[in-house]
């Protein structure tokens, strides 16, 4: 067994009364893809941010090349070879990718002793280490330019430039679609076999079981599980994640009934959702299932004329949608939620109108309505002043869910509503959202996540390039094949 | 309660910890801090620019900024002082809120419908009204000696032993605060001004409640400029300099973000005696003006530091 790239013995982390983590045993050795999972606030990220520098242990040993380090500062992580990519890349959008490649540690040469940047060495830097990575643009080109995976390219680029020896990598395909997922597997199989020792942070299992030669699972900040390849299956996982099985959905069995919300007139992206019937929107990144949510809640200046409950009405903006009956659940959680504001506050945001007595709150009807619906929605913990921001993200998830029942919408819009959410609050909201549609609400979600579709949709909508090419029923099948082949992927 | 709960409830009483800190510190230098003329004076120091940080407050706490009430205060006094030499009192004081108000929809309308920067664009109406008030009176002041008795009385006489001056921000503070409390407007200000995109997408028309924040902080610079007009017996255009910096570094103090979302106006109110007191203390002190210059100055660096420090931890 050669010297791991990264030890841990016994590491141990608390924020206040939190225990975060609770000696932690974790190594990853050079040419391996370690994949870390588990709920959120199962200690994933805290563990990621003591090997990155951003936090320091409580207790216990961290070993770099069988070196004891303790780094006091992210600066310090980098320059032991260690580099994390997170969700959010942090580069600078209107540099260009040379600049950001070699941003920190710029290719300097000396005119008359005083350093000068050197332009020409920055782009054959980038244009190295890019091609390590089979990818070859103009390093000249803002980053604004390139689409999210390219960024995420650079970024591992930059790192790589580095010299980095431990890559971790946080949920990198969280906004990927399929092309470039393979894409990017491709090129961290040519990172391993280079010898680079990476972690794998993700909640997308299937790719977990795929690319990891070991996966640990953590929960409540202990480890409860280490595999090697061909030990574990996505079941296993999510039973060593959760400590319980069967997380499965009940589908419906009502019968949809009347229309609840459709497009009043003929376009390619047309839709229509009835009563007790959750719609999958399916489609590749990019195909518009966005835009066809954002249109009916008429986001942006656009106007939609739709047909809500069999009254024809034009929507021109989201208070608009609103009073007719119809909620969304943006793709991006910031977009949903005040994160400065309480649960209670951002709960009753769409509905202050309604609880208003003689110009004030009802405050009293309004604790009861947050109460109920904490309750409902098992949102935790069971604070309403608590500000949303200090919630995990999947309880985040959950007040934007309530904010939209608390205002008894009849049509929910909703894009992307696991994503980055663990698999205990995923298999809660699709619940809800069942629930919902039993009660006689309709549901139109659009996720590029195939296993959520198949399992809450009743029908679905494959999008195209903008248009719907094909309407899929629950009871033909909704198998991988067939979703596949409407969406074009 | 969740130990963090208690940590931010602390920290919420920061300022308040710090007037009175300041207070104990400025009896025991000088005897004639807590003397019943001085105490009065404080109170009617701070009664104009408590006005205008109540203004400023709902402003910052929907996520912008206002530079132009300054000039809005020298503005809405000329032209309180030029309406009421003709038409009257009554008249005179609803023309000077008047024109503070439509100050603030112009600054509003050009923020929140045009999406111009607010710095900017206060900036420009900072300069540009203040030339406005410069023309309308021709530099020199308005109504010196002319100004009806009653209203020059209201700028000095007391009612049940507090100044007329004192009770106007005491008024505006529990009705306002109310609003911001129990209203869907106030909420909505809150939400606006935390995070606009959520709030649009939940419904909250933002644009109108955006411009009707500076509105209102054009209306109270205008009644703050009244206010001025009657303790100064003249409308003057020179009026009101610098009050719009002293007013935000109120509202900062207070402990309300310059991001948005955060402040309550009672803070506001604590921010402002603050400067007062500080101001009126270092005075007693004998301290040089221009040493006093730069004590705020460090007062207000070392409160915004503080607040980040606060956040950090």
């Amino acid at each position: 067994m050669p010297t791991p790239a990264a030890s841990t013995a016994g590491l141990s982390k608390s924020f206040g009364a939190t225990r975060a983590l609770d000696a932690v045993d974790f190594d990853v050795a050079p040419g391996e893809i370690h994949a870390l999972v588990g709920e959120n606030g199962a200690g994933k990220s805290t563990l990621v941010r003591i090997l990155g520098g951003v936090h320091r242990p409580d207790g216990g040993t961290l070993r770099v090349d069988g070196q004891a380090r303790r780094f006091a500062s992210p600066h310090e992580a980098i320059a032991a070879g260690i580099v994390t990519i997170p969700q959010e890349l942090r580069l600078v959008p209107s540099l260009s990718i040379a600049e950001n490649l070699t941003l920190g540690m710029p290719p300097v040469r000396r005119v008359l002793g005083v350093p000068i940047l050197d332009r020409a060495a920055m782009r054959e830097a980038a244009r190295t280490e890019l091609a390590k990575l089979d990818f070859a643009p103009d390093p000249d080109t803002p980053l604004a330019q390139l689409r999210f995976a390219e960024r995420q390219l650079v970024a591992i680029a930059k790192a790589l430039r580095q010299r980095c020896r431990l890559l971790i990598l946080d949920e990198p395909t969280a906004a990927l679609e399929t092309s470039e997922v393979e894409r990017l597997f491709g090129v961290l199989a040519r990172m391993r076999e280079q010898g680079t020792a990476m972690i794998y942070v993700s909640h997308r299992l299937d790719e977990v079981v795929r690319l990891a030669d070991r996966c640990t699972v953590l929960r409540d900040g202990r480890r409860v599980a280490t595999w090697r390849r061909g030990e574990f299956g996505t079941p296993e996982i999510v039973q060593a994640m959760t400590g319980r099985t069967g997380l499965d959905v009940a589908t419906n069995t009502v019968e949809p009934g009347a229309e609840r919300l459709a497009d009043a007139q003929a376009r390619p992206d047309a839709v229509a959702v009835r009563a007790n019937e959750v719609v999958g929107l399916a489609g590749l990144l990019g195909s518009g299932t966005d835009r066809v949510l954002r249109r009916l809640f008429g986001v942006g200046g656009t106007s939609a004329s739709v047909r809500v409950d069999g009254v024809e009405r034009r929507i021109a903006s989201p208070a608009q949608a609103i009073r007719s009956g119809i909620g969304m659940v943006p793709g991006e959680r910031r977009l949903g939620l005040v994160m400065g504001l309480s649960i209670a506050d951002n709960i009753l945001l769409a509905s202050l109108s309604r609880l208003t007595r003689g110009g004030r709150i009802d405050t009293a009807a309004g604790k009861l309505l947050i109460a109920d619906l904490m309750e409902a929605l098992d949102i935790r913990p069971r604070n309403p002043a608590l500000r949303v921001s200090a919630l995990s993200g999947g309880n985040q998830q959950k007040v934007i869910l309530a904010k939209w029942l608390a205002r008894e919408v009849g049509v929910l819009l909703l894009d992307e509503p696991t994503q980055g959410v663990d698999v205990a609050a995923k298999a809660q909201i699709h619940q809800h959202l069942r629930v919902f549609a039993a009660k006689g609400g309709g549901v139109l979600v659009s996720s590029s996540d195939m296993a959520e579709i198949q399992r809450i949709c009743d029908g679905v909508l494959a999008l195209r390039q903008g248009r719907i090419t094909a309407r899929l029923e629950r009871r033909d099948g909704l198998d991988d094949k067939r979703l596949n082949a409407a969406m074009g992927g | 309660m969740p130990s963090f709960l208690q940590g931010r409830h602390l920290a919420g009483q920061v300022p308040l910890a710090a007037l009175v800190v300041l207070c104990i510190v400025m009896a025991v230098l000088t005897p004639r801090f807590l003397s019943p003329l001085n105490l009065s004076n404080i109170l009617v120091q701070t009664s104009i620019m408590a006005v205008i940080a109540i203004g400023m407050t709902f402003v910052i706490i929907g996520g912008g900024f206002d530079l132009s009430v300054g000039s809005t205060v020298a503005l809405a006094g000329c032209v309180a002082a030029m309406v009421m030499l003709k038409l009257g009192i009554v008249a005179g004081v609803i023309a000077g809120i008047a024109a503070g108000a439509a100050v603030g929809l112009v600054n509003g309308v050009i923020i929140a419908k045009l999406g111009v920067n607010p710095f900017i664009t206060t900036l420009g109406t900072m300069v540009l009204i203040r030339g406005v008030a410069f023309l309308l009176t021709g530099g020199a002041p308005v109504g010196d000696g002319d100004l009806p008795a009653a209203f020059v009385s209201f700028g000095s006489e007391r009612l049940l032993g507090v100044h007329y001056l004192v009770w106007v921000p005491a008024v505006l503070l529990v009705v306002l605060s109310w609003v911001m409390y129990a209203t869907p407007y106030g909420r909505h200000i809150y939400a606006t001004g935390g995070n606009k995109e959520a709030a649009y997408l939940s419904g909250v028309p933002v644009d109108r409640v955006i411009a009707s924040t500076y509105v209102w902080c054009g209306a109270l610079a205008g009644l703050a400029g009244v206010m001025l007009a009657a303790r100064l017996q003249s409308g003057q255009p020179t009026a009101g300099e610098f009050y719009e910096l002293t007013a935000i570094a109120a509202v900062v103090l207070g402990g309300a973000s310059l991001h948005g979302g955060e402040g309550t106006l009672t803070k506001t109110i604590i921010g402002v005696f603050i400067m007062v007191v500080l101001g009126n203390g270092l005075n007693l002190l004998n301290v040089d003006s221009y040493w006093q210059r730069v004590a705020v100055g460090i007062v207000i660096v070392a409160a915004a530091a503080a607040d980040r420090l606060r956040s950090r931890a």
